[in-house]
């Protein structure tokens, strides 16, 4: 198993847009679905996911319908509204140039090597 | 749109509140379940993966709270819920939400008393066009009372109107006062105004009826002979008759037509002294100072600049050839009006308000020092219940909010009660006000006064939120920042955070400081008051009965006048237990009396200003003031040269150490005989207070009543019981030989006497209540604090006893830690109260500052307090059985 990171505060919302954007899902999947994607890598939290989704049904990013899941049970499920698919697109970006900052930072050599 | 949305939200989720918990439980289970279902797969039995489940979700409870502060219904819905506990907390116990609330009242009653009066008197605004812009002109004469009077000579008025380059109007408008009667109507003292031509177009008021004043009505020396009425006075005198205009009345014994109404609201220059009738004023060159005046400064130009252009410009009044001696001392004053001019009564409150204000915050502050250590007693007890709060999932900030809102809550509960105790506070303070030499008898719209409006109202509920807020935020941070785990092992009970007791012993510091203050200054002004009271009169107060006839309306002949009056002396002197009556002009403490200036002969250079007072015989034997030399008038005098008799202040100034007696002493512009007029002087007598108990006794010189032909309408009666006790006898013999003077009002010297330190009463009355007020709640708050401290270290006072302390030991150190706070409270409080009263000693002039007793009295009480107060705890904490005290954590 990878070793765990660290999630940003900020980030959880990010991952949780990511992961509704391949498909309506209900609060476990989203956690598994998470899980996956990142291969193992980041765990949520189970409790601090419910405060983020409903922040961002707030924000108007998802919006929530009652279903039944594969596993029989009735739950809500969430998906990704067009200021939710925005966002994302936003985020990702945002989250791209960041990373190359910094990446490339840390490339940095001392000069004259 | 995304306010409606969230409004929306709000809305939905109040009224869906059970049903959104109920959903939000639902996709919570059905999470837990999918998570159950995951871990049994991976080999668990179904009960235990169930319970994993959970423990894996944690403070379930917790994310519910989270999740519901993210919901738009949050703020609001908590706050009710916290509103709703709070009420019940405060019914669960009842004996502290009795203190708190009432600590909270009378401190915001007091502030809302004052402010209520405060508002009522100077800070509405006149119904008038642009108030801001208005100003008043007063005169200023040396050693009258601030800031001075409303009265100009018609020189300068007409230098003001021509010369000024500040003003966009000057309008000639004062308050008085005037008798109104006409056929049916019952004479009746009305507030009014003579008023120049363009009064109502300057002041921006329309007529209702009828036309009002204008330049047109204003004939140079012609007496009024038309007037206009107000819309009230219309509508209470002749029931809104529109046959009103035209209608004859008479005002102050002249015949008037009515022309006008104006319009409905109008009510003049004053809120409580509300003008009924106006009257054009004879504008043209006139001998006394009688026209008052108002401004309407130009746009753009400040009072600043009004006040330095007239300060020059009335220097060419003051320099006038013709001047007069006093009008060469006058200084120009230019006060805002908009708020009302300055009135008798305004004039009366000024420096009590200001005292009072001052009083009435440190009494607040005193509240809420008490209230905070109330709460923070009550906090220390609710530490358990916090805990438990905490461990079901309460947040710092829901903790936080839930004390604000019980204190709050208090805060507004305090607000309610203050505002009905201020009610009947202000209707109190009335009643003394009414006393008032200046006013008593005269139509002053007191309910201007007492009525609370919106700014009464909103004042007092700022300073409850704001009491609330600085008394909850100590105790709220300290419960917010609970740590379940030590709270729930009651670990509290081993002693108290270092923090939070200092902060204890501060809030008793604090308390006794303030209320150091506040006792120490009631004792000043009371003995002060009392030193007033008591002073040397030169005159004996007590058993002496002043009677005021009215002789305007009598039929009689100025002939028969001084005849009769000598009878009605003669008939009061044969009533039994009288001792001697008499007439005089002015009766001491009535009032403004006359002055001039006096020369003595041989000494031309001197020039003594002198007060005067026209005396029958017999005037000093019924006053009990003393002859020191020469002899008293007889009626003999009345056909000799004019005579006079001075008092040892007039001899000094005018003569020295000469014998006055025999000597000529001539007054200059007396003012009823308007010229020079010369006396020789027969007696000398000692000296006595003439208007005002404050001035040191004025230079005066008595003149013949008889001799000079006047009417003395003041009568004293000197009595040998208690002068209250003839006034039935009086009347019976001033009605039965004099049936057409009617008696305008008895009282007895005492009371007049009274009457004219009504602000200094006021003062002395209210921060006496207050002081014994700010003691009372030093009381609660000491005993409440000290209580406190003493119960948190039961513990600690357990372990001393059983590693050997004796009880007495105990008590002692209980009793030393109190003593402590009470003599830092007392270190600070010392040099405070001796700053409050050198402020106080800048408003009042001769208030005792000097005087070390009051401040020993307050500081002897504020230790004797604290040492009850900590040793009813200290001798429970004695008493605890060691055993106990250990065990009980």
């Amino acid at each position: 198993m990878a070793e765990h990171a660290q999630i940003l505060p900020g980030n959880l919302d990010l991952l949780i847009l990511k992961a509704v954007s391949l498909g309506p899902l209900y609060g476990y999947g989203i956690l598994l679905r998470i899980e996956q994607i990142s291969r193992g890598a980041l765990l949520i939290e189970q409790g601090a996911l419910y405060p983020a989704l409903f922040r961002l049904v707030r924000q108007g990013l998802l919006k929530a319908h009652w279903d039944t899941s594969e596993n029989n049970r009735r739950t809500k499920f969430y998906e990704l509204t067009a200021a939710g698919r925005k966002r994302l697109r936003e985020e990702e970006d945002g989250w791209n140039r960041l990373v190359a900052a910094i990446a490339s930072a840390l490339k940095a050599q001392p000069e004259g090597t | 749109m995304r306010i409606f949305s969230s409004l929306r939200s709000v809305v939905s989720a109040l009224f869906h509140r059970s049903r959104m918990d109920e959903e939000m439980e639902e996709e919570l289970r059905a999470h837990i379940q999918d998570r159950a279902d995951d871990l049994e797969r991976s080999g668990l039995p179904r009960a235990e993966a169930e319970r994993r489940a959970r423990l894996e979700f944690g403070g379930y409870q917790k994310f519910k709270e989270e999740i519901r502060e993210t919901r738009g219904a949050h703020f609001l819905e908590t706050l009710i819920q916290d509103l709703r506990f709070g009420l019940r907390m405060l019914r669960k116990s009842p004996g502290f939400t009795a203190i708190a609330v009432l600590t909270l009242a009378l401190g915001i009653g007091a502030n809302t008393a004052i402010f209520t009066i405060a508002n009522g008197l100077m800070l509405r605004t006149l119904p008038v066009r642009d108030p801001g812009q208005l100003v008043e002109l007063l005169h200023h004469y040396p050693g009258e009372p601030e800031p001075g009077f409303n009265g100009f000579s018609w020189d300068a008025y007409r230098i003001i109107r021509d010369s000024n380059h500040v003003f966009s109007d000057l309008i000639v408008g004062g308050v008085n006062f005037f008798t109104v009667s006409a056929d049916n109507l019952q004479p009746q003292t009305v507030f009014g105004g003579g008023i120049g031509g363009n009064f109502f177009e300057a002041l921006g008021v329309q007529a209702a009826a009828g036309r009002l004043i204008g330049p047109e009505d204003v004939h140079t020396g012609d007496p009024a002979s038309v007037a206009v009425v107000s819309w009230s006075f219309w509508k209470s005198r002749f029931d809104l008759d529109p046959g009103i205009i035209g209608k004859k009345i008479v005002v102050s014994d002249a015949p008037i037509t009515i022309i006008g109404v104006a319009q409905r609201g109008f009510y003049g220059l004053s809120h409580e002294a509300q003008q009924d009738i106006w009257l054009p004023i004879s504008l043209g060159p006139s001998p006394g100072w009688g026209f008052g005046l108002l401004a309407r400064l130009k746009p753009g130009v400040s009072l600043q600049q009004a006040r330095a252009e007239m300060a020059v410009l009335f220097q060419t009044v003051v320099n006038a050839p013709d001047a007069g001696p006093f009008v060469k001392e006058m200084k120009l004053r230019i006060e805002p009006a908009g708020n009302g001019v300055m009135t008798p009564l305004s004039q009366m409150l000024s420096t009590p308000l200001r005292v009072l204000m001052a009083t009435v915050g440190l009494l607040l502050l005193l509240a809420c020092a008490n209230l905070a250590g109330l709460l923070l007693a009550r906090g220390a007890s609710r530490r358990h219940e916090m805990a438990v709060r905490v461990c079901l999932g309460a947040g710092r900030t829901r903790l936080l909010r839930q004390m604000l809102a019980e204190s709050l809550l208090l805060s507004l509960l305090g607000c309610i009660v203050g505002i009905f105790l201020a009610y009947f506070a202000t209707h109190a303070l009335i009643r003394v006000f009414a006393s008032g030499r200046v006013i008593s008898g005269l139509p002053v719209h007191f309910e201007v006064l007492t009525n609370p409006d919106a700014h009464v109202l909103l004042f007092s509920l700022a300073i409850a939120l704001v009491t609330g807020l600085l008394c909850g935020a100590a105790p709220a941070v300290s419960a917010s920042k609970t740590q379940p785990s030590s709270a729930l092992q009651q670990a509290s009970r081993i002693g108290e955070s270092k923090s939070r007791r200092l902060f204890g012993k501060s809030l008793v510091a604090s308390q006794v400081a303030l209320s150091l203050v506040l006792v120490s200054s009631a004792a000043v002004f009371v003995e002060y008051l009392s030193q007033l009271r008591n002073r040397d009169l030169g005159f004996e107060r007590n058993n002496l009965l002043l009677v005021t006839l009215d002789f305007a309306h009598s039929g009689y002949d100025d002939a028969q006048l001084p005849r009769l009056s000598q009878e009605l002396v003669m008939r009061l002197d044969a009533i039994p237990d009288v001792r001697s009556a008499t007439f005089s002009d002015m009766s001491p403490m009535q009032g403004p009396g006359a002055s001039s200036f006096a020369f003595a002969e041989g000494h031309p250079e001197k020039q003594t200003q002198a007060s005067i007072n026209y005396v029958a015989p017999d005037y000093f034997k019924t006053y009990g003031t003393p002859f020191l030399a020469g002899r008293d008038f007889s009626t003999r005098d009345e056909a000799g040269s004019a005579v006079a008799i001075i008092n040892e202040a007039a001899a000094h100034d005018s003569f020295g150490n000469e014998n006055p007696i025999g000597k000529h002493i001539t007054l200059s512009h007396v003012t009823l005989t308007k010229g020079d007029k010369t006396f020789e002087v027969i007696g000398v007598v000692a000296d006595a207070k003439y208007n005002d108990l404050q001035q040191a006794a004025p230079p005066t010189i008595y003149a013949d009543l008889l001799q000079q032909s006047f009417i003395g309408s003041q009568l004293a009666i000197r009595t040998r019981i208690d002068s209250r006790g003839i006034a039935s006898a009086v009347r019976q013999t001033e009605g039965d030989l004099l049936k057409t003077v009617p008696i305008v009002r008895i009282m007895t010297m005492n009371q007049q006497m009274d009457s004219s330190i009504v602000p200094q009463r006021l003062i002395a009355m209210i921060s006496t209540a207050f002081g014994g007020l700010g003691a009372l709640l030093a009381v609660i708050g000491l005993y409440g604090l000290l209580a406190y401290t003493v119960a948190s270290r039961t513990h600690e006072i357990g372990v001393r006893m059983a590693l050997g302390a004796a009880g007495i030991d105990v008590l002692r150190m209980v009793l030393r830690d109190a003593l402590w706070m009470v003599c830092a409270g007392l270190a600070i409080g010392a040099p405070l109260a001796f700053w409050g009263k050198r402020v106080a000693a800048g408003l009042i002039p001769d208030l005792p500052v000097g005087s070390f007793l009051p401040f020993v009295v307050a500081a002897a009480m504020m230790i004797a307090v604290g040492l009850i107060a900590a040793y009813l705890p200290a001798r429970r904490a004695m008493r605890v059985d060691p055993m106990v005290a250990l065990r009980y954590q």
